[in-house]
């Protein structure tokens, strides 16, 4: 047992990284929600509130299914998923927006705000917001409207206003910036739920500790099912709140490996990536100090990556920390391997995954190798892929 | 005291408010840029903002974020903007200048910021960092130049103090919750705040953000020690890039020292 999950410290740094580094106007929203944030989460009418909508609204738990022609494909250890492809609104990200949206209910804030990439995150904070009947402003890089058309659609029906966003490399970063200055402009009637493991202390915090329960549920399953914890945890990193989210509760388990993959897009060392844990140094973007895609004159690199949601130059600052001290381990796939995992998945399961975790699902081919036919390895499948069906099928030449 | 202390004293002394003019480095071209510092001091400004140029400048409205994607696109870095800074002050020795930017581009370039002094520079301000932290924890260290810090409407009153401690040469108060560019100054909560910071400092407080004509210029040089413009004339530098006639943006800015003085 170690004490590596007692983080972040009081000002919001897992060692060197995190932190709070935003305009001034935001300090008192920060300072507020990390108030109300410590005294509810141990407050047993909040935890019950926040595990009933987790049953009831978002289904869980979610399974942890055996994948016995994937296992059998492999020809190494067992192979189970974490479905959080499973959970209402398809993706892992409900967990996070609906704990956050509580905080907001708690905080008496009429209007809700987010950033997007896939759009996953769009949909699980517009999904919330219109349950509890709250007006609610989503950020989207203008590319990412494109790449990701259905659920911009689906954002537009649960009656949130879409905002795309031109500037930069037109993607989840500069909807992040938006999401910001928006917040900046209307800090005191205004909740932003981020939807990642990033951004200034408290969210890459609030963002683990709810999506925690995947990690949670996953002990309870291991030992259901197999009678002991996994020998690796593997799950896809974009901002890294999936990832965080499986791995959490593990990271006093030492003999458990944890396993992020990052988006390769044309491979790592043509510099043409979304991999700042690979290819990156630390640098301070959108609030925290993190593993960062920058050149030498502290300009943030644009990315690429054929899945929208890991198209991000930044990582949480606790994946950083954990990659530092040798917890946690990070690789990279290229979206070509994506893809291939992602037909392969589908073909072999019956289960399409998302883009975003066909990254993951790609390092399996070499995981399986590593490890012995007795292995347990989990893959956190983060979403469901309905959402990719228009830029696979793009790839694969078919017009509709 | 180093240049930007003694031109706040000199114009306290003479009973007058101090014009801050904000231009981004290399919006259209530094060359642009060193010209129009110099039109800024013959039009009565006292102190010289140099955006300096980042890819995600969060608290920038649209008018200035356009302006750094100008500049990022002809490669502007911190080290050509000091170059530019050096040239400046071969001819001009004693007007202030301050850098104002983002966290990431001076941890950057942090050999430059330990002989920014020597440099020409005067003061920096950094948008993303709270006033509380000290600079030199980030490696951007040089105790001969002054750390202005930002205190908006929202700042408690526990952290003014703690950021008043932590600044020097002047407080930089935003006028308003939003990004700069925006509209609606709200004067009594600007007198206010302004009134209140004023307890914990002596240092002077100049007053940013929405602010667009002469007269909302005069109205906070009532309550503030200066006033400090940047959108309206970033947006003025651009209506004019292609024909270089500031002519316009000159009697701007005398426009604006007459109202504030």
């Amino acid at each position: 047992m170690s004490n590596k999950e007692n983080f972040p410290d009081v000002n919001g740094f897992f060692g060197e990284y995190g932190g709070k580094f935003v305009p001034e106007t935001l300090m008192c929203a920060l300072d507020e929600l990390e108030t109300t944030y410590n005294n509810l989460k141990d407050d047993p009418t909040f935890i019950k509130e926040f595990y009933k909508d987790l049953s009831h609204f978002v289904g869980r738990p979610s399974p942890l299914y055996f994948a016995q022609r994937l296992t059998e494909h492999y020809g190494g250890g067992n192979i189970w998923l974490k479905r959080e492809d499973l959970n209402h609104t398809g993706a892992h990200k409900i967990n996070n927006t609906v704990g956050q949206i509580l905080l907001a209910k708690h905080m008496g804030k009429k209007r809700i705000i987010a950033e997007t990439g896939a759009g996953q995150h769009g949909v699980a904070t517009a999904t919330v917001a219109a349950r509890l009947g709250l007006e609610c402003h989503i950020y989207m890089g203008a590319e990412d409207v494109r790449r990701q058309s259905l659920n911009v659609y689906r954002i537009k029906l649960l009656g949130a206003h879409v905002h795309p966003v031109d500037s930069g490399s037109a993607t989840l970063k500069d909807a992040l910036n938006e999401a910001l200055r928006d917040w900046v402009t209307n800090v005191d009637d205004t909740y932003y739920i981020i939807g990642s493991v990033t951004g200034p202390h408290p969210y890459p915090m609030i963002v683990r500790d709810f999506n925690s329960v995947v990690g949670q549920e996953l002990i309870t399953q291991s030992n259901e099912l197999f009678n002991k914890l996994p020998d690796a945890v593997v799950a896809c990193v974009g901002g890294g709140s999936n990832a965080m989210g499986a791995f959490y509760p593990f990271i006093k388990e030492d003999d458990v490996r944890l396993i992020g993959v990052e988006a390769g897009g044309e491979g790592v060392e043509t510099g043409e990536h979304a991999a700042p844990l690979n290819d990156g140094t630390p640098g301070v973007l959108h609030g925290a100090r993190s593993y960062l895609m920058q050149d030498e004159a502290g300009q943030v690199k644009d990315t690429k990556s054929v899945s929208a949601g890991l198209d991000y130059p930044g990582v949480g600052p606790e994946h950083s920390w954990l990659k530092d001290i040798g917890r946690a381990e990070y690789v990279a796939v290229s979206d070509d391997e994506a893809l291939k995992a992602f037909h392969e998945v589908t073909e072999l399961e019956g289960i399409m995954p998302a883009l975003e975790t066909a990254h993951a699902f790609a390092y399996l081919p070499i995981l399986m190798k590593e490890l012995g036919p007795e292995a347990n390895v989990v893959v956190n499948v983060s979403g469901r892929g309905d959402k990719d069906i228009n830029t696979v099928a793009q790839i694969d030449g078919i017009e509709f | 005291m180093n240049k930007l202390q003694i031109k706040l004293e000199d114009l306290k002394d003479k009973n007058k408010k101090a014009l801050v003019a904000y231009l981004v480095a290399g919006d259209p071209d530094l060359d642009t840029t060193l010209e129009l510092m110099h039109l800024f001091v013959n039009s009565g400004v006292d102190v010289i903002e140099i955006g300096v140029p980042f890819t995600d400048p969060i608290a920038e409205g649209p008018i200035i974020q356009k302006a750094h994607d100008r500049a990022l696109k002809k490669d502007i870095s911190l080290k050509n903007i000091v170059d530019m800074v050096i040239k400046f002050r071969q001819t001009n020795t004693d007007t202030p200048i301050v850098l104002m930017g983002y966290l990431n581009t001076f941890i950057s370039h942090s050999d430059l910021i330990e002989e920014s002094d020597k440099l020409g520079i005067d003061a920096l301000l950094v948008v993303d960092i709270p006033g509380e932290l000290k600079l030199d924890s980030y490696g951007i260290s040089n105790p001969n130049i002054d750390t202005i810090s930002l205190i908006s409407p929202t700042t408690a009153d526990t952290r003014i103090k703690q950021i008043t401690e932590n600044s020097s040469g002047f407080i930089y108060y935003v006028n308003l919750r939003g990004v700069t560019g925006s509209s609606n100054l709200d004067m009594t909560e600007i007198e206010q705040n302004i009134s209140k910071i004023r307890q914990y400092t002596s240092i002077p407080t100049l007053a940013g953000f929405g602010i667009k004509t002469p007269s909302d210029a005069k109205i906070l040089a009532k309550c503030a020690d200066g006033v400090i413009v940047g959108s309206s004339i970033v947006e003025m530098i651009d209506a004019v890039k292609e024909t270089k006639d500031f002519s316009k943006i000159e009697e701007y800015l005398k426009d604006l020292n007459r109202a504030i003085n």
